[in-house]
């Protein structure tokens, strides 16, 4: 089964089961899948129990009472486009995609290896398109970025042996 | 719950790291690694000392570990803060979008770059 998902006003979706433990939700997430008239909090599904962390629900106008032509149709296979109005005018903006910034302070601290410099820059290229409103262009920064923490753990972990030789060889 | 197993298990690999960082002193060890970078070109690179520092921060050495890598002891809660609000990037946005902002992360870059070009000048 096919999930979409909206979680604080971002939409994603469809993914499986198997993507929706690895999302990080909240009970404060909407949900809809083929079948279903339109969207149900999270915690409406038995089938989604313990797949999302409880949390108190804020104060917000309810978004489930929404109009019928606003509904997402059973037969069409892409309901992100079809979703409620007050999705898209969120009271909250939409939260930034990560911008790896952590990893890539690690890597550079730690792993002795200059990708982490460059994972650097993607965070501040991240950052600087999400202020623009450029959100896609945000997530596709955050996720060459991402790819470039990875590189630095790789390069630094496959580095370590290399240094050993080297430290041999230098003494020698 | 697949995030407490992971948080489980980076807790378990930071008291394993631990232990051994207290117990072996890396600056005479032979087990740690040797930076690459240092290897290769002959400059220290911004993480260099990172593993004696650890130690001596282990030890309760704040002034030894800023001796062998001052970077380290600004990073330490830097990281702390911005994995904090990463852990909470969709319930707190604002949070991680202020940690995020880009004069921040501009200044930390600035910093790494001058700590690697000074200590390399000064042999820090």
């Amino acid at each position: 089964m096919k999930y979409w998902i909206n979680h604080n006003g971002v939409q994603s979706g469809p993914v499986d089961l198997e993507g929706l433990k690895e999302m990080g939700l909240t009970s404060a997430a909407y949900v809809w899948h083929e079948g279903l008239s339109d969207w149900v909090k999270i915690t409406q599904l038995p089938e989604l129990q313990g797949l999302y962390e409880m949390v108190e629900q804020v104060a917000e106008p309810a978004v489930t009472g929404q109009p019928l032509e606003s509904q997402p149709a059973a037969t069409q296979p892409a309901p992100a486009q079809q979703a409620p109005i007050n999705y898209q005018q969120p009271e909250t903006p939409e939260p930034c995609p990560p911008t790896n910034l952590v990893w890539a302070i690690i890597t550079t601290v730690l792993c002795c290896i200059p990708p982490g410099i460059v994972a650097i820059f993607y965070a501040l290229k991240v950052s600087n398109k999400y202020r623009e409103g450029d959100i896609e262009g945000a997530k596709r920064a955050s996720e060459t970025g991402a790819w470039w923490c990875i590189a630095a753990i790789i390069l630094g972990i496959i580095s370590m042996p290399l240094g050993f030789i080297m430290m041999s060889a230098g003494a020698s | 719950m697949r995030r407490s197993l992971v948080i489980v298990l980076v807790l378990a690999a930071l008291l394993v790291f631990g232990v051994v960082y207290f117990a072996l002193d890396p600056s005479t060890s032979g087990l740690f690694p040797r930076c690459t970078f240092l290897s290769l070109t002959g400059y220290k690179c911004p993480g260099c000392g990172t593993q004696r520092a650890i130690h001596a921060l282990l030890h309760g050495d704040v002034a030894g570990a800023f001796r062998y890598n001052a970077l380290l002891l600004v990073a330490i809660p830097w990281i702390a803060l911005c994995l904090y609000a990463e852990s909470r990037r969709l319930r707190n946005p604002r949070l991680y979008a202020l940690l995020n902002a880009p004069l921040l992360i501009w200044l930390f870059l600035a910093m790494v770059l001058l700590w690697w070009l000074l200590r390399n000048i000064f042999d820090w």
